[in-house]
């Protein structure tokens, strides 16, 4: 047990020494640093389709990995001078701030205890809660769910905060939670639940791999903003990345993420207005 | 099952990729740590008090501290001190610096077993301690840590899974990204479990054998 205490302390103390070090020794910005090396190195995962997960060809694809394909084309003029370096979700934040990757989009949700330590750069998508019924099945949307109380039964993913969520929206519906996906859609298939709460975005992907089969409640809650992070301390890296987002989601760039979004999601984002530019306003 | 199949033919490749790098990984791992793990135990029985003392603390600290946060150290205090290894160097050093030490407490545990009176007979012929090492100890003290090192081993390949945390792209990150895809959690996890099964099964059964033929109890 000392040992370990040893062990622990000995590590925290080598780490704020490293950090201290760390912190005074980048002399040009990462901008430089990125374009100088000629390619974008991106910190994401592979396992969370339609974010970041691996096709049946192997290929990394996702809403994600185009996000980070716009920066890149911004760079370098070439989408596919990227390197990506697969993280779990815990190292988001620690592969930033020990520089192993230059940007990490990885539907990191934006807050501000996050903002402490990372800079985030302008949301790309704002994700929600939705609701998936199966298609002719006992209710047709929300307001019959919600009018039918507790006779309802909603199946979701395991969490602290999943009976809040679901209680958010259906005040009085049962809620079975579920450790993996696949389990949560099969209490749906199977009737044992009504209902499937989860991300917006997951409910559309896997509606439009199985078409046909499901109908959306037509109600979402729960918002959050995804964006990507980026180390503090240089402005300009920042401005870079936000400068590509923004002008892919109303400017030159739209028809590419327009692209992403209609591929990743099943729908069309609304085109931005030609002349006063909205997002100002 | 048929979907099952299907989607097993589809990931066939991925999969075997990564089956092979987590063989490779665990081999690198048991080579250099049986590399470090000889220094270590024939230092911690024959090296001067003083001398020995930095092969406890590294012995101690590695076998108090979990595998995962070894990995996790590895990964990231190389890189805010600035050297930058990449995510599967990074989880080889953690699991051989594991390994190290645990065979180096394997190592001198068989070396401590062995009658003094052998040393000293040794000595009394005039042998030099290379060629005492070499001639009397260590034939004896290999055969008795043949089972734990063996055992080493099963530990590294099952030790090998916690590099899907940083990222390498082993058999069990591979399984989890085609779950990710199809959603067929539990065939996929059954299969990853039994490939696993199936080295430790070889390397037993490989074990096993040398034992018989070394004549080792």
């Amino acid at each position: 047990m000392r040992n370990i205490a040893k062990t622990i302390a000995a590590g925290f103390g080598a780490l704020s020494l490293a950090v201290a070090f760390a912190g005074t020794a980048s002399a040009e910005g990462k901008l430089q640093e990125v374009l100088s090396r000629g390619k974008l190195i991106v910190g994401t995962g592979s396992t969370n389709p339609p974010w970041h997960f691996r096709d049946e060809s192997n290929e990394l694809v996702g809403f994600d990995i185009e996000m980070a394909k716009i920066v890149a084309a911004g760079l370098f003029d070439d989408p596919t001078k990227i390197e990506f370096v697969n993280q779990a979700s815990d190292a988001r934040i620690p592969n930033i701030v020990t520089d192993k990757v230059d940007i990490t989009c990885q539907f990191v949700t934006i807050t501000a205890a996050r903002a402490q330590q990372v800079a985030f750069t302008i949301p790309y998508y704002r994700e929600g809660v939705s609701l998936m019924l199966v298609k002719g099945g006992k209710y047709a949307n929300y307001e019959a769910m919600k009018a039918a109380g507790s006779a309802v039964t909603v199946s979701v993913l395991q969490n602290v905060f999943a009976e809040d969520m679901v209680h958010a929206a259906l005040p009085e519906a049962t809620v079975d939670q579920f450790e993996s996906v696949d389990l949560m859609y099969q209490a749906l298939n199977s009737g044992r639940a009504d209902a499937a709460a989860t991300d917006s975005s997951s409910l559309l992907y896997y509606m439009k791999q199985n078409p046909d089969r499901y109908v959306d409640s037509g109600y979402s809650w729960n918002p959050q903003s995804y964006g990507c992070i980026v180390k503090q301390g240089d402005p300009d890296w920042l401005n870079f990345v936000n400068v590509a987002l923004r002008e892919a989601m109303t400017g030159t760039q739209f028809p590419v993420y327009k692209a992403a979004y209609e591929k990743w999601f099943g729908t069309s984002p609304a085109e931005p207005t030609i002349g006063f530019p909205a997002e100002l306003r | 099952m048929d979907a099952f199949l299907a989607q097993l033919w589809i990931a066939r490749w991925p999969l075997f990729d990564g089956f092979l790098l987590t063989i490779g990984i665990s081999v690198a791992a048991i080579v250099l740590g049986t590399l470090v793990g000889a220094v270590v135990g024939i230092s911690l029985v024959f090296a001067p008090k003083l001398a020995r003392l930095p092969f406890v603390v590294y012995v101690d600290v590695m076998r108090g501290t979990p595998v995962l946060v070894l990995i996790l150290a590895a990964f990231y205090i190389p890189a805010v001190l600035g050297l930058s290894l990449s995510a599967t160097q990074a989880g080889v050093l953690a699991l051989a610096l594991f390994a190290g030490a645990h065979i180096g407490e394997l190592l001198r545990g068989a070396l401590q077993a062995i009658p003094p009176g052998q040393a000293e007979a040794g000595r009394a012929i005039g042998l030099t301690f290379p060629q005492l090492l070499a001639h009397v100890l260590l034939p004896q003290a290999v055969r008795m840590a043949l089972p734990p090192w063996i055992n080493t081993g099963v530990e590294l390949i099952k030790g090998s899974s916690l590099l899907s945390m940083i990222g390498v792209g082993e058999l069990l990150l591979r399984t989890q990204e085609v779950i990710g895809r199809n959603f067929m959690t539990i065939q996929f996890y059954v299969f990853a479990g039994l490939a696993y099964l199936l080295v430790n099964v070889v390397l037993d059964t490989i074990g096993r054998t040398i034992e018989r033929r070394l004549g080792t109890r």
